[in-house]
């Protein structure tokens, strides 16, 4: 059609409208082919990380619990219910041929205490002083003195720049013990009764050396083994998983290096790790924070050294520093000014001499860690429990939001919890009167167990769980009971005891899923989508009549996974921007071009046009122009796409890391994407051709006679 | 050349009693005066007079791009104050043939496709049809060999040679040309002249408005317009005595 021909023509004889109208029709389609692959790669990506590394593809909670469920955390929402019948509803959903897995689930944050220095010595101390080993007392005293001696100096320079009315009763007080501790005389003395030395420095003054060992863990307290099976994202770092069935705390490997390394070795490292990325020391203020800090904080590695230990990295520093300077405290000092130049042969050397001097990270493998939470009820509950070691999610291992998790075992969490459904414990008075079980002095004995923190513990809402394994598994009852027994039968130096008892207690499948949880993730096989699983398991929930919610993996993540919506509306916005803008240019380009054709376009109304065939060949030109210049954006946005999703976007940060669940970034795009660009495109195109296509069907004959008269 | 008798047959064109009026602003101007006017088949009829006198407003009136204030438009049979601005398209598409003083060729089309553009908006002929037709009539116009060259290429002769060839493809009731040579120069003007009068002669009739006395001169009738007034009644016969 003729029509068709002249708006090609057109567009080739106007090269300048064309190039300007083309060039923003090809970038829109562009932006909108780069945005949605970027989104929705997001969308996948994240998808694949918060799924497969903590929330599943479906949550479950409570129906009609107070607040939703919120994995990722949201101040102030922590009635989100209990789930009471977990085997069963486990063993019903499972049954789903969409299902691959259920983990038990309980999501929560306690504060952990792990090692302080001077509880340490002191029960290194305490144990030379059992053992009457007179040497080591010696070697051990003096550190802990000279421990004292550095407190003390802290106070007092705290002292001088706080203002003492503000300082508590307590803290007042405690300036005052330090300052005594810290007498030539209370040490003189200490021979004469090392025990009652020794309880004075526990009580009074370890705890003013508290507070850098204060952590505050999130953690996800479930089915360990299940957990570690069914998240393929988790793998273990450090040590080993926690033995199935067992009791233990595995710390996330990000913030065990973040919270619980040595802050002076974790500041060296991320120096290490910043130069490493191309910093200067001499324009980089964060490294020049980092430095000050470790000269400041000396106090971090001295107060760490005991004699022997001292007298080694005096040596080797002043030897690094090429001086006779004998203050440690100026040697660490100066030792800790590194610059470009220096940086990394101190570095070097820290790791060879300080660091194996030094406790390097304050909770190692191995070590009890005391967990103190607040229950249900709202009293403070305290656990024990070892630490087996640290994990990371694949991918994710530089990730601030994955590295939010920790993970506890199931019954260590419900010691947390002190959670006690009215039915249970009716049933397990019924079963302790059968199986002849004593009613146990349940205050005292966790007293005993736990140590002072549990002491406010009040009767009915402690978790029975020795007595509960007990009940519930006959077969495991001498195990589970001959600890009980002990702690009831010699108090005091039994606790130990116990504790291994109950660290190296294996809990079955039917303890561990018998017990209240509070959410559970459900983990679809590969390739079942999201909305049928979704629906079955709510068609599987309504026919058993389980007092349950299911949420998707998005809804269940708040605000993490409401993030990739966030981007959505970003993006939508800036593509709405972006379209408005070409839309008044276009429109613009256009009405100028009508403008310079009016007489054309009168020409063609006197030969006999009609308006709508005026019409016509506008709406032919726009959608030429829609055609050619969009397919042009979208080929390109489609290559730069491609190009990216087969080399990878390096995800320099770790909000990027999160967002594109690995180091790298692999955009790609959705299939629906081309022709939702195109659309868009075209639909821009034809709008902003609207108004000039009326103006130019407004153009009568007599335009073309216009210059005749 | 047919001279319009007493026995003639119905006018193509037929004005009586025509009043034009712009409103400029508050101020009402009257472009035409009790215009009547019949227009026979076959005639070479030129209206003149001076700038501003009213011609192309007549011209206007009589192509259907304009309708009178007061008074009867009758073109092809069809009183044109009665048509909608659809059907006085299609008037103008089928009885009217356009030559424009600055020839307004569609400059992104060639020779060809410009005089075939009115017959695609007939839709009555096929390609093949169409392609002969158009041939036809740039052989008679005498550019055939441009055909297939665009308007930026072709000098003003040649332009407006393939206007009348656009003009008349159709087969017009009437060609209304409003100042044919004046974007030429004499000369050429003489040629183009010399070919409407050929095709006059060869039964298009031609109603043309100039201002040229040369042109008026060649005319076979006259109209003369002064301030909207024809004031020369067209005697039947005082056509043609120039010829």
């Amino acid at each position: 059609m003729i029509l068709i021909h002249i708006a090609l023509r057109n567009l080739l004889t106007h090269k300048i409208k064309s190039a300007i109208v083309g060039g923003l029709l090809v970038f829109a389609a562009l932006l909108i082919i780069l945005g949605l692959s970027l989104i929705s790669s997001i969308d996948t990506s994240m998808s694949k990380s918060i799924v497969n590394s903590v929330a599943g593809h479906i949550q479950l909670q409570e129906k009609g619990a107070k607040d939703e469920l919120s994995i990722f955390g949201q101040m102030g929402s922590n009635e989100i219910g209990y789930i009471h019948n977990f085997a069963e509803i486990r063993k019903a959903i499972e049954a789903l041929p969409e299902v691959a897995a259920v983990v038990p689930m309980g999501i929560d944050s306690s504060i952990v205490f792990g090692g302080n220095v001077l509880d340490v010595k002191l029960e290194a101390l305490r144990n030379a002083v059992k053992a009457g080993d007179a040497k080591q007392v010696d070697i051990v005293r003096r550190h802990v003195r000279r421990m004292v001696a550095l407190l003390d100096e802290e106070l007092k320079n705290l002292k001088g720049f706080s203002d003492q009315e503000k300082m508590s009763d307590d803290m007042k007080q405690g300036v005052i013990d330090v300052t005594a501790a810290n007498q030539p005389v209370f040490w003189d003395s200490f021979d004469q009764d090392p025990f009652a030395h020794l309880e004075f420095l526990e009580n009074k003054i370890a705890k003013m050396a508290i507070g850098e060992d204060m952590l505050m863990l999130r953690y996800v307290g479930t089915d360990t083994e299940r957990f570690r099976k069914v998240f393929d994202r988790f793998e273990m770092v450090d040590g080993t998983p926690i033995p199935p069935g067992q009791r233990g705390f595995l710390i996330n490997k990000f913030t065990y290096e973040e919270q619980v390394k040595h802050k002076t070795a974790r500041r060296l490292d991320k120096i290490k790790d910043r130069l490493a990325e191309g910093a200067k020391i001499a324009t980089d203020d964060e490294i020049k924070q980092w430095i000050k800090l470790n000269r400041t904080q000396y106090k971090e590695i001295t107060f760490q050294l005991d004699d022997a230990a001292t007298a080694d990295v005096k040596a080797a520093l002043q030897d690094e520093l090429q001086t006779k300077e004998a203050d440690m405290a100026k040697l660490v000092d100066a030792f800790m000014d590194v610059n470009d130049g220096n940086f990394q042969k101190r570095y070097d050397l820290f790791y060879k001499v300080v660091a194996p001097r030094i406790r390097l990270y304050g909770i190692r493998v191995g070590d009890i860690m005391t967990i103190n939470g607040f229950s249900q009820s709202g009293y403070a509950t305290t656990v024990n429990v070892k630490m087996y070691g640290t994990f990371r999610f694949h991918g994710l291992d530089r990730s601030t939001m994955a590295g939010a998790f920790n993970v506890l075992d199931l019954m260590t969490y419900r010691d947390l919890l002190g959670y006690m459904t009215a039915d249970k414990k009716a049933e397990i008075a019924k079963l302790q009167a059968q199986s002849g079980i004593k009613e146990l002095k349940r205050d005292t004995a966790e007293a005993e167990l736990f140590g002072d923190g549990a002491g406010e513990q009040v009767e009915d809402a402690s978790d029975a769980t020795p007595a509960q394994a007990a009940a519930v598994t006959p077969t495991d009852a001498p195990a589970a009971a001959s600890p009980t027994a002990v702690a009831t039968a010699t108090p005091g130096g039994s606790a130990k005891l116990f504790a291994k008892e109950l660290e190296s207690h294996v809990y079955s499948q039917d303890e561990l899923d018998g017990g209240v949880v509070r959410s559970a993730a459900i983990m679809l096989k590969p390739d079942v989508d999201l909305k049928v699983g979704m629906a079955k398991v709510n068609a599987l929930i309504d026919e058993k009549k389980f007092a349950l919610k299911a949420l998707d993996w998005r809804a269940a993540s708040g605000l993490v996974g409401n993030f990739v919506g966030v981007i959505y509306a970003v993006l939508a916005f800036s593509i709405f921007v972006i379209f408005l803008v070409s839309l008044v240019i276009i429109n613009n380009s256009l009405v100028m071009s009508t403008l310079e054709r009016t007489r054309e376009i009168g020409t063609m109304r006197a030969i006999g046009a009609q308006r709508w065939e005026i019409l016509l060949m506008f709406m032919v030109e726009a959608f030429v122009m829609a055609i050619v210049f969009g397919a042009i954006g979208c080929a390109l946005g489609y290559s730069i796409v491609a190009y990216f999703g087969h080399f990878g976007l390096l995800a320099n940060n770790d909000f990027m890391i999160f967002l594109s669940g690995g180091p790298r970034f692999y955009p790609a795009l959705p299939g629906w994407g081309l022709p939702v660009a195109m659309i868009a495109v075209l639909i821009v195109t034809l709008i902003s051709t609207l108004y000039p296509a009326w103006l130019a069907m407004r153009i009568t004959p007599l335009a073309a006679m216009q210059d005749s008269e | 050349m047919h001279m319009a008798t007493t026995s003639a047959p119905q006018p193509i064109v037929h004005l009586s009693h025509v009043d034009k009026d712009y409103k400029l602003g508050a101020v009402t101007v009257s472009a035409l005066k009790q215009v009547s006017l019949e227009i026979a088949p076959g005639e070479f009829t030129v209206i003149a007079g001076p700038s501003g006198s009213g011609k192309t407003t007549l011209l206007n009136l009589i192509g259907c791009v304009d309708v009178a204030t007061r008074g009867e438009v009758v073109v092809a049979g069809q009183d044109t104050g009665k048509l909608s601005e659809g059907d006085l398209t299609r008037l103008r598409l089928n009885a009217l043939g356009f030559i424009f003083q600055s020839f307004n060729l569609v400059g992104v089309l060639d020779a060809f496709q410009n005089v075939e553009f009115p017959l695609l908006l007939q839709k009555k002929l096929n390609g093949a049809q169409r392609k002969e037709r158009v041939m036809d009539l740039l052989h008679k116009v005498g550019i055939a060999d441009y055909a297939h060259h665009r308007p930026g290429e072709l000098s003003g002769g040649q332009r407006q040679r393939v206007a009348i060839a656009r003009a008349l493809v159709t087969y017009p009731r009437i060609v209304l040309a409003d100042e044919p040579t004046a974007n030429l120069d004499s000369v050429t003007g003489t040629q183009i002249l010399d070919l409407m009068q050929e095709l006059n002669r060869e039964g298009t009739t031609f109603l043309f408005s100039t201002h040229d006395p040369h042109v008026v001169s060649r005319a076979g009738r006259v109209v003369r317009l002064v301030d909207g007034r024809i004031v020369t009644e067209p005697d039947e016969q005082s056509q043609s005595s120039h010829a």
